[in-house]
């Protein structure tokens, strides 16, 4: 019996070690997780408005860049992030967006034009997509394509499809081969967006 | 003094732990390969070599959690109740691989989102389980960290190898820069970033690897 109980101790000092370790850990490193987070958060907005940032700027001018350019505004329950400057074809308002990806959540901002009729840009700041293949989203070469992307169909319906293949069309473009869950995905938060943003227009 | 020269001649008592520390580090990093010859731990070895940046940081985060863990398991060996052994290694390991993890959303952003769930994954890989159950249970602190050193590097170096090639013929880059000449020369074959440009990358680098080292001590005859 003497065995029981050294083994039932040995465990619970083995666990508080290791639990109280990794909390140091994470109450260690959280300040710098949370200027991550936060740098990347504005990074995103700032690429999805197209505005020019220095390549590997520090966190602090992210945030210089970000605050002399950005006006927060409510829309209806939509928080915009608007960019109105001098040159009237360069403004846009950006939103978030999200939804479930194929193995964790996506997050990202969604930039349209002030009329609300096309696509600005489009970043993604938290995936957990497969690298290499739906990871790719976050790629320049996948997201340039939807700049300048109609949101609505021909038939005036709100929306936007990501596909591989199929009739070309102005709300359209092409997915990434080997990703079509993850493209799917994308797709169907991108148009919940695009709904929502519309709705609070009308 | 016969019996003395006789205990020299056979064990050799010189550098690190007697002699015992570079036919550990030779037998982890060669002889006895984590990857190349036990095909242990190829999940990881599969999933994250589609590029050369992530297959090194991979690498070098499974040398932490290989040292660290069989420094540990090592030290508390004797006190460890042999019911529970594993549940216990299970513990030690995924503390350190936490904390890696922890380490590199702080100071590696872009590398810590690159890599996603893989490094977490590192928990499950059977090489640090297997080094902790079958050297550090048995072996000296020192020793078992120069186990963990050799088992790290050996998977890291098979991981870069492979990490190497794939970036090069599935994207025609080298750590995501184009190479000179090669690169506009070369039309990137995706496959090598797919899943079965992986299992083909590791097929070949094992193959190779075997043939080089030659077969082992009890298959010749």
């Amino acid at each position: 019996m003497k065995g029981n109980i050294y083994t039932l101790f040995y465990a619970a000092v083995l666990g508080t070690v290791c639990a109280m370790v990794l909390t140091f850990a994470a109450s260690f490193t959280k300040p710098y997780k949370d200027a991550n987070a936060k740098a990347e958060e504005r990074k995103n907005i700032l690429l999805a408005l197209k505005i020019s940032i220095p390549e590997k700027a520090s966190s602090e001018k992210l945030l210089e860049i970000y605050k002399d350019n950005v006006q927060e505004q409510q829309r209806g329950s939509i928080k915009t992030y608007v960019y109105s400057p001098s040159d009237d074809n360069k403004g846009a308002i950006a939103m978030e967006f999200a939804g479930p990806g194929l193995w964790g959540p996506i997050k990202g901002f969604l930039a349209l034009n002030p009329e609300i009729t096309k696509i600005k840009g489009i970043t993604f700041y938290e995936q957990e997509e497969t690298p290499g293949l739906g990871g790719e989203i976050v790629k320049p070469t996948f997201r340039d394509k939807f700049v300048g992307l109609m949101i609505r169909d021909e038939t005036g319906k709100p929306g936007i499809i990501i596909k591989n293949g199929g009739e070309v069309a102005a709300n359209k473009v092409d997915g990434i081969s080997g990703a079509t869950m993850t493209c799917d995905k994308v797709q169907e938060m991108l148009n919940e967006a695009i709904r929502s943003i519309v709705e609070e227009k009308q | 003094m016969a019996d003395k020269q006789s205990a020299c001649a056979t064990c050799q008592p010189k550098g690190l732990c007697g002699g015992k520390g570079l036919t550990t580090l030779k037998e982890g990093a060669w002889a006895n390969n984590p990857l190349a010859i036990q095909v242990l731990g190829i999940c990881s070895a599969l999933a994250v070599t589609n590029r050369l940046e992530n297959s090194l940081v991979m690498g070098a985060a499974l040398i932490f959690v290989c040292v660290g863990s069989n420094l540990i398991v090592s030290l508390l060996r004797k006190c460890t109740p042999y019911r529970i052994r594993m549940i216990a290694e299970v513990a030690i390991i995924a503390t350190f691989v936490i904390l890696f993890d922890q380490f590199l959303k702080a100071f590696y952003w872009d590398m810590s989102k690159q890599l996603g769930p893989y490094v977490g994954l590192i928990i499950t890989n059977c090489i640090v389980m297997g080094r902790a159950e079958a050297f550090a249970l048995q072996n000296p602190p020192i020793l078992s960290i120069v186990d963990g050193i050799a088992n790290g590097i050996g998977y890291a170096v098979i991981l870069a190898i492979i990490g190497f090639f794939r970036e090069l013929l599935g994207t025609g880059e080298i750590m995501g820069r184009t190479i000179p000449v090669f690169s506009e020369w070369y039309t990137p074959n995706q496959i090598m970033i797919l899943a079965p440009g992986a299992f083909i990358a590791l097929g070949i680098v094992i193959g190779i690897f075997n043939a080089i080292k030659g077969p082992a001590p009890e298959e010749k005859k």
